[in-house]
This record gives C-alpha cells, sequence and structure tokens, in this order.
C-alpha cells in the first residue's frame, strides 16, 4: 500500500472513531436504551454487523483450504495476511456481540454458568477456539521476523519485538523447522473448527421452530458458503492491495465466482421451496425480503451490486486483477445487506395473528430501522478494525516477510 | 340451577384449591392456568393488574389481550385472547439460554434469574408466543415536564411510583436505576411472590369476567384438574410441542 493511502486510511479510521464515539458514550452510559430494536426484533444491525464479520473471517478457511486440500502451493504464501486478518476481524465480531448484549458486564457468566443445550455457549467455545488458533499461528508465523526485527539496530520499538518473540534472540534453522509443522498442525486443525464455527453460527438460527425461514437444514449450508464466499473476497481483495499478487488474485477470484453462483442458487432454492410450499409465515417473510420496506437492500445492494456485477467481472474479466480486485470489493461491501436480509425479515413477523394490534409501544413493533446511534456504534467498531488491520500492516510483520528473513512461504 | 347459579364465586374456590396446594409437597404442585374464551370480555384488566403488580415499564409486557375480529360482516364477532407465558413444560426458550439465567422451577414455573441473565435475547426470539420482552431501561416519567411545589416538585412525586420496583420472585430490588431487570429478559412468572404468600396471581384477580383460572393440575380436587376434562380445552401452538402449562376453553 502507498504511503499516501497508507496515511489516508489512518485519517478515516481515525475521524471513524471520533464520530462513532457518541454513539459509544450513548450505549455505555444508558446500556439498550438509545437502540431501535425491541422485544418483537430483538437483533438489529449490531448482529447483522457480528454476522458479517463473522463470515470475513472465513477467507483464512478458504486460503487453507485451497492450499492444504486442493494442494495449490502458492496459497502458503497468503498465510500471515490471511491469519492476521482473522485476528482483526475477531475483534470487531465480538466488540459486535458484546455490545449487543443487555448486560454486557456479565459477559464472565459464559465461563461459570454455561449450558451446553445452548448454541450460543457453543459459539462462544468455538469462536475461543479460533482466536487461539489463528493468534498461534500469526506468532509462529511472523516469530521469525519477530527476533530478526527485535535485533535489528536500527528498527524502532525493538523492545516491543523482544516482547512479542517473547525474549527469543536468536532463530536456528530448527526453529524454522519446528515453527513450519506448528503451523502446519495449526492449519490442519483450523479447517475443521472452522467448518463447525461457520456450520453452527448458521444452526444457531435453524434450530429455533417457528421461525419461518431460519428453522430449515439449509440453513448451516448458507452459512459456510456466506461466510466463504465474503470472507474469500475480502483476503482477495486484501492480496491486491498488499501482495500485487496478480497470480493469487485471480485465482482467488475463481474460487469467489463458484461461492457466489452457489450462493445465489441457495438463496433461489430458498424462495422456490417457500413460495411454493406457501406457508403464510414463510411466505411473509419470504414477502418482506423481496417486497418489504428494504426490497432495495435485496434486489439493488445485494443481488445487483453485490451479486450480478461481480458476477458478470469475474466471469468476462477473471484474468484481470484489478477487475477481479473491485468484483471482490463490491461483495465485501454489499455483504451487510445479506446478513441484514437474513436478520430482520424473519424476526419480523408476529409469532401471533392480532399482536400488532394491541399494547401499543415503540419496542413491540416488528417495524425495524438502524437508528443513528446503532450507525454510530457500528461506525466505531469498524473504525477501530480498520486502524488496528493498518497499524498492525506496518508496524509488525503480518503482511509480508519485509525480506529481512523470515518464511517466504508461511505456512 | 346450581350448575347456572353459582354458589359461590370462583375465586373463593381457587383461594381454598391454592392454601390446600400450599400445605402439599411443593415438588408435586404443578402451577397451571386455564383462561376461558368464552368468559372473556376484552377489557384488559388482566393486563393493567400485571403492569401494576410488577411494576411493567414501557414496553415490557408479561400477558396482553390479543383481539382478533373473525368472519366477515354482517357476520363479524370478535374473539379475545390473553396471553401469558406459557410455561411451557418442554420450553424452547430456556434451552436456547447460553448462561442457565431461565429454567423451570421446580413446580413447572418458567423463571428468569435477572441476577444471571447477559440480555442476548435469544430466548426472545427462541419463544414461539411473544412472551418473552426485555427491559430497554425506559420511564413512564421521562420529559415529565417540572411544576413548581410546595413538597417534592412533580417529577420526583412522579418517579417516586417507578422507582420502587416490584418484588418479582420474593425478593427485594434496588431502587430502579441502571440495574437488573434493565437489560433483562422479563415474563410471567405466575406471581410466584403472591402465590408464596397464599395470594393468586394478579391477573386471576383482576379478571373482571373471572375467565382466569388458577391452581394446582396435580390435585385432584382443584379446579383447574377439574376443567382441564373439558372438552373445550386447548392449547396455543400444539404442534409445536411445547406443552403448555396454560390452557384455554374455547
Ligand atoms: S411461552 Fe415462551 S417464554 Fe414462556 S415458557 Fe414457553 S417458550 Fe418460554
Ligand atoms: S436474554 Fe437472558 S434469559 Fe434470555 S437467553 Fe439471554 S441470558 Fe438467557
Amino acid at each position: 500500500m502507498q504511503r499516501t493511502s497508507f496515511y489516508f486510511f489512518i485519517g478515516l479510521a481515525v475521524l471513524g472513531l471520533l464520530v462513532g464515539s457518541w454513539g459509544m458514550v450513548q450505549r455505555l452510559l444508558y446500556g439498550l436504551n438509545p437502540v431501535a430494536f425491541g422485544s418483537y426484533v430483538p437483533w438489529g444491525l449490531w448482529v447483522a454487523f457480528y454476522l458479517l464479520f463473522l463470515g470475513l473471517s472465513a477467507g483464512a478457511f478458504l486460503v487453507t483450504t485451497l492450499a492444504y486440500v486442493f494442494e495449490m502451493e502458492r496459497f502458503h504464501r497468503l498465510g500471515r495476511l490471511a491469519a492476521y486478518t482473522v485476528l482483526i476481524v475477531l475483534l470487531c465480531e465480538v466488540l459486535f456481540i458484546t455490545l449487543d448484549l443487555g448486560r454486557m458486564s456479565r459477559i464472565y457468566r459464559f465461563l461459570i454458568s454455561p449450558s451446553f443445550t445452548s448454541l450460543m455457549t457453543w459459539m462462544f467455545i468455538l469462536f475461543n477456539a479460533m482466536l487461539i488458533i489463528y493468534a498461534l499461528k500469526t506468532f509462529f508465523l511472523i516469530r521469525e521476523d519477530l527476533v530478526a526485527w527485535s535485533q535489528d539496530p536500527q528498527r524502532k520499538g525493538r523492545n516491543l519485538y523482544r516482547l512479542l518473540a517473547l525474549g527469543k534472540s536468536d532463530y536456528s534453522p530448527a526453529d524454522r523447522a519446528r515453527d513450519h509443522k506448528t503451523v502446519h498442525g495449526l492449519s490442519l486443525i483450523s479447517l475443521p473448527v472452522g467448518l463447525l464455527f461457520y456450520g453452527t453460527n448458521g444452526a444457531f438460527f435453524a434450530i429455533l421452530m417457528n421461525r419461518p425461514i431460519w428453522n430449515s437444514a439449509l440453513t448451516p449450508l448458507l452459512f459456510i458458503v456466506a461466510a466463504v464466499l465474503s470472507g474469500g473476497a475480502l483476503i482477495a481483495f486484501l492480496t491486491h492491495v498488499f501482495l500485487r499478487d496478480d497470480e493469487l488474485v485471480t485465482s482467488l477470484g475463481k474460487a469467489v465466482l463458484y461461492n457466489l453462483v452457489i450462493l445465489v442458487f441457495l438463496e433461489i432454492l430458498q424462495f422456490f421451496v417457500g413460495y411454493l410450499g406457501d406457508n403464510p409465515r414463510v411466505v411473509a417473510a419470504l414477502d418482506l425480503i423481496a417486497l418489504g420496506d428494504y426490497w432495495w437492500t435485496f434486489w439493488i445492494v445485494h443481488l445487483g451490486l453485490g451479486g450480478l456485477i461481480p458476477l458478470l467481472i469475474l466471469i468476462f474479466s477473471k484474468n484481470s486483477p484489478r477487475a477481479v480486485t473491485w468484483a471482490c470489493a463490491l461483495i465485501v461491501l454489499t455483504f451487510l445487506a445479506v446478513r441484514f436480509n437474513f436478520i430482520i425479515p424473519d424476526l419480523a413477523v408476529y409469532k401471533l395473528e392480532g399482536l400488532e394490534h394491541t399494547f401499543y409501544h415503540a419496542r413491540l413493533r416488528t417495524h425495524y430501522t438502524p437508528n443513528l446511534n446503532e450507525w454510530l456504534v457500528s461506525l466505531w467498531v469498524v473504525s477501530l478494525g480498520l486502524l488496528a488491520f493498518l497499524l498492525g500492516s506496518r508496524w509488525l510483520p503480518v503482511i509480508s516477510s519485509d525480506h529481512r528473513g523470515g518464511m517466504q512461504h508461511a505456512h | 340451577m346450581g350448575k347456572i347459579l353459582p354458589s359461590e364465586d370462583v375465586l373463593i374456590r381457587m383461594q381454598r384449591d391454592l392454601k390446600r396446594a400450599l400445605q402439599r409437597d411443593p415438588k408435586k404442585v404443578r402451577w397451571t392456568m386455564v383462561i376461558d374464551q368464552g368468559k372473556c370480555t376484552g377489557c384488559h384488566s388482566c393486563t393493567l393488574g400485571c403492569v401494576a403488580e410488577n411494576k411493567l415499564p414501557p414496553g415490557v409486557v408479561y400477558r396482553l389481550v390479543i383481539e382478533e375480529e373473525i368472519g366477515r360482516y354482517p357476520a363479524v364477532r370478535r374473539r379475545f385472547l390473553p396471553r401469558p407465558c406459557m410455561h411451557c413444560q418442554n420450553p424452547p426458550c430456556t434451552k436456547v439460554c447460553p448462561v442457565t439465567a431461565t429454567y423451570i422451577n421446580n413446580q413447572g414455573v418458567v423463571v428468569v434469574d435477572y441476577n444471571r441473565c447477559i440480555g442476548c435475547r435469544y430466548c426472545l426470539v427462541a419463544c414461539p408466543y411473544s412472551a418473552r420482552t426485555s427491559d430497554f431501561g425506559e420511564w413512564y416519567t421521562r420529559n415529565t415536564p417540572e411544576a413548581p411545589s410546595i413538597l417534592v416538585g412533580r417529577t420526583k412525586a412522579a418517579q417516586g411510583y417507578e422507582l420502587q420496583p416490584a418484588t418479582e420472585y420474593g425478593r427485594k430490588w434496588p431502587q430502579r436505576g441502571t440495574g437488573s431487570p434493565i437489560g433483562n429478559a422479563r415474563k410471567c412468572h405466575f406471581c410466584l411472590h403472591r402465590l408464596a404468600v397464599g395470594m393468586l396471581p394478579a391477573c386471576v384477580t383482576t379478571c373482571t369476567a373471572r375467565a382466569t383460572f388458577f391452581g394446582d393440575r396435580n390435585d385432584p380436587e382443584s379446579l383447574v384438574y377439574q376443567l382441564l376434562g373439558s372438552p373445550r380445552i386447548f392449547v396455543l401452538k400444539p404442534e409445536l410441542g411445547t406443552q403448555p402449562a396454560v390452557y384455554y376453553l374455547k
């Protein structure tokens, strides 16, 4: 990334943090009072963002699958970037879901009174497993550089690197071989854990009986595909921006294309079965997606900007890394619409007929539009993630090895 | 004629049932509610009684009355459906709670532990009856215009009501401020705090049409036990297998 654009994005992130902090102050002072969701649509924009970031972490999953399952050697090069991206997006994800809790100071309850019948508990466990795997992976991938940097007299912040390298001062070929092996092991573990993580996230919704669209065995599968699609697109984009590796970008583009086709196919199935099954509640939920107040997020943002246009680019300009990058950027930027349309319409169908005509209160309505506070808090979290990513990309050997030793082939 | 003109108010009968139930082994008691749709006049007294009893803030409701219009003009009728928590004996809400903050107690009542609930609202989403609401920390008296007064001022006087929470679950809760139950999931608890001292749930006593019945379904002498034998009995959404402990009479 160019120096000027680097500072531009740093400035953007700082600005976002400043503006968003107004929302954060409100959130911290008044709890969930300032938000627009209520008891009938109990999850809103933050949960949509949570799902978005959770899915974005699947880029590493895609890279590892391509490298190990499909034995595409060159993808090993993306190990660092992918692992570090996972750490940042998981940070955003956990911030979103923590801020969404009515009593977030009690989050420790997951440790002292967990219930294993709840898939939320399993999400908590799998989230931590992912965090540990990718933190370790990042560490072992960059350890060699950390040691080298901590010994480099010209480098600023040597003490920090020494601390991060846990005091290690020399790095032998034997160390390298060992770290390679560790990273290899972690990558292999990350595959089943990742699959469980993304699948469980779908099952989290699928097990809720009496929810018109979610309650289907298709949901976990849809979540896995959605995660790999958005995460893969993000990694392709970052590969172009930071590594400028055309070959990798175009092959990632292909993987993204396949996933996009599968996702749209699954969505078509959902609509087809839903409309033909003609269950009034399912039809009501599907109508809300396709014809409701937010029809444009589905048709224009998701299917148009995030579906059709990238699809055409990925088919007809598949060999142009620039075009592929644009297509992937479009997918990532519009993916919030997919998550939003997954969450809200299903909640917005009244569970009992007549509820809409009794006991009026704003919190007891199914009409939901995210308010300024929710957007500001979201802006704050996203800006924090962006800032952390940019700082890491400059001050940590997480993108490339800086050609001063270190593993070129990062896995 | 005896059957047509009741010799005593059902409240008195239910009060006797309650006294008997309280003397039984608590583990054997299964609290049950029966709501007679044929009697309900849609007056919403139960909703108000519940709101007052439990000091529910704006946007939190445990028992509302759904009004339905059926048929086509001129053959139109109205039907009313009071909807408390069903106290499902196979509750979807408790299974999804990640921190065991909501569970069935040993008398079949689904309760929420306010001091444990993290406010994730998964249970709100899981309940098929929308019986749970979240406390978003609303105040009736917010923005009450201040007016001069000799003693305390209008805002303070009005807030006096809101500040003192109800003794839900038989506990003395701190003044309403920012602590629990704000941020928690809240729901009907069959007025456990009243039952403990021999009083029927607030909705049962405030029902102007005597359409709500309450008691121990394991006690063959109780009114609810007898009503459960009626051919008019039904539950909401039986196909979901939630096994409600709240029954309706058609
Ligand atoms: S009605 Fe809803 S809140 Fe009450 S026990 Fe059943 S599932 Fe739980
Ligand atoms: S809102 Fe509270 S009671 Fe409901 S599932 Fe979450 S922690 Fe459990």
